[in-house]
C-alpha cells in the first residue's frame, strides 16, 4: 500500500518547536503542520468545502496542482506523525472518528463534481510536498476522474444464514433417544452427519447465489469489483458473508440496481440475504481498475 | 437467532456516528480502496497491529488467529 514511499520521513521526528511564528503559511516548510489529503477533483472553491469539519480545527481547503484540485487540511504534525497516527488508528473509536471525518469531507467534495477519494491517512509534510506527490500522479487522477464522473458506487453483500431451511435435518421423527437408550450414539452420529451435510449444501448454494448476483449486477454496471468478504463474527455478524462487491453505476442507476436486487432476492430463496448500501462516492473505482 | 436486519443507512450509534454509514462498509472503502500514492507520513495500515485492532471485522484469517479486541463485538 503506502510502503512504496521513497523516504518514510515522519513528522514527529522533527522538533515540534522549530518554528517561532504561528503555523499559518502553507507554502513554507512548517514542521508543526502536516497536510492531509482527502480527495482530488477538477475544481473546488473554498466555499464548497467550508461546511466540512475534517480532522482538525483548520479549514478544509482546495490545493491546486497540475490543473486539478486536491481537498486538503492542515493537521498538527505532532498528532499525525507515523507513530502517533498508527497508535490512534489502532483504537477502534479513533479509527471510526477519523474514517467518518475523512468520509464526510470526501462526500462534501463529491457533491461539487467528480471526485476521487484518497485512502485514509494520505499525509504530507506541507503543501509543497503534497503538490509534488500529487503532480507526479496527475495522469492517474485524470483517468480516474474520467471513470467516476457522473457515476456512483453501490455496495452489495450476500450472506448465507446459519438457520437456513434444512439446517436441522436428520432428527428422527420419533424424537431424539435419551443418552442411555440403545442406538443413541448412532443416532447422534447420524444427526451430526445430517447437520454437516445440510451446512455444506447451504454453503454451496449460497456461493452459487453469490456468483449469480455478481454476474447479474456486473451486467448492469459500468464496472464491478469484489472486495474482501468480511470474516465470521464481523460486527457481531452471525451469517456467513459470501459476496462483498461494489458496482459502479450512472447516478441515475439507483432504480435499476434496486429492481435487480429485488428480483435476485426473489430467486435466491430463504437461506440467503442480499443487502445493498449506497450510493457511495466511487471509492472502489478510484484506484487502478 | 442471529438474523440481523439489513443495516439501515442511518442506524448507527448516534454518539459514534455523525453520518449513518455502516462502519464496516466505510472501513472497507477508506482503508482498502481509494487512490494510494506515496505519502510523507507512512503508516502501516496493512501491518499487524492495526489490522488486529481495527480490521478483525474485515479479515477472517486474522480474526481466527488473534482474539477480538472488542469484547462487545464492535461498534455496530
Amino acid at each position: 500500500m503506502t510502503d512504496t514511499a521513497p523516504a518514510p520521513a515522519t513528522a514527529h521526528d522533527r522538533p515540534a518547536a522549530a518554528q517561532d511564528g504561528p503555523a499559518t503559511a502553507h507554502d513554507r516548510p512548517d514542521r508543526t503542520v502536516a497536510t492531509w489529503v482527502f480527495a482530488v477533483g477538477r475544481a473546488y472553491g473554498a466555499e464548497d468545502l467550508a461546511g466540512a469539519a475534517g480532522l482538525s480545527a483548520a479549514p478544509v481547503r482546495p490545493l491546486a496542482f497540475a490543473g486539478l484540485t486536491a481537498v486538503v487540511q492542515d493537521v498538527p504534525a505532532a498528532l499525525f506523525g507515523r507513530e502517533a497516527l498508527t497508535e490512534r488508528l489502532s483504537d477502534p473509536g479513533e479509527l471510526e472518528r477519523c474514517a467518518r471525518a475523512h468520509h464526510a469531507v470526501v462526500t462534501a467534495a463529491a457533491a461539487c463534481g467528480p471526485t476521487v477519494p484518497m485512502a485514509l491517512a494520505t499525509l504530507y509534510l506541507g503543501d509543497e510536498r503534497a503538490r509534488a506527490a500529487l503532480t507526479a500522479d496527475a495522469g492517474r487522477f485524470r483517468t480516474a476522474l474520467e471513470r467516476v464522473g457522473g457515476r456512483v458506487e453501490w455496495g452489495v453483500k450476500v450472506y448465507a444464514r446459519p438457520d437456513a431451511a434444512g439446517a436441522r435435518p436428520g432428527v428422527p421423527a420419533g424424537g431424539v433417544p435419551g443418552p442411555d437408550a440403545p442406538g443413541a450414539g448412532r443416532a447422534y452420529l447420524e444427526r451430526m452427519r445430517g447437520v454437516q451435510r445440510a451446512r455444506e449444501e447451504g454453503r454451496s448454494s449460497a456461493l452459487r447465489t453469490a456468483e449469480e448476483v455478481h454476474a447479474a449486477l456486473s451486467a448492469l454496471a459500468v464496472a464491478a469489483r469484489r472486495l474482501r468478504p468480511h470474516g465470521p463474527g464481523a460486527s457481531g455478524e452471525r451469517r456467513t458473508q459470501v459476496l462483498n462487491a461494489a458496482y459502479l453505476l450512472p447516478e441515475s442507476g439507483a432504480d435499476r440496481i434496486a429492481a435487480a436486487v429485488e428480483e435476485l432476492r426473489g430467486r435466491a430463496g430463504a437461506g440467503v440475504d442480499i443487502e445493498t448500501s449506497g450510493p457511495w462516492v466511487p471509492y472502489s473505482f478510484a484506484g487502478e481498475a | 437467532m442471529g438474523v440481523a436486519d439489513p443495516v439501515p443507512w442511518d442506524a448507527s450509534d448516534p454518539g459514534l456516528a455523525p453520518i449513518g454509514v455502516p462502519l464496516v462498509d466505510l472501513l472497507d472503502r477508506v482503508l482498502a480502496t481509494g487512490v494510494v500514492i506515496s505519502g510523507d507520513v507512512v503508516i502501516a495500515i496493512a501491518e499487524v497491529p492495526l489490522v488486529r485492532l481495527s480490521l478483525h471485522a474485515l479479515l477472517s484469517s486474522v480474526s481466527r488467529r488473534v482474539p477480538a479486541p472488542w469484547t462487545d463485538g464492535g461498534p455496530l
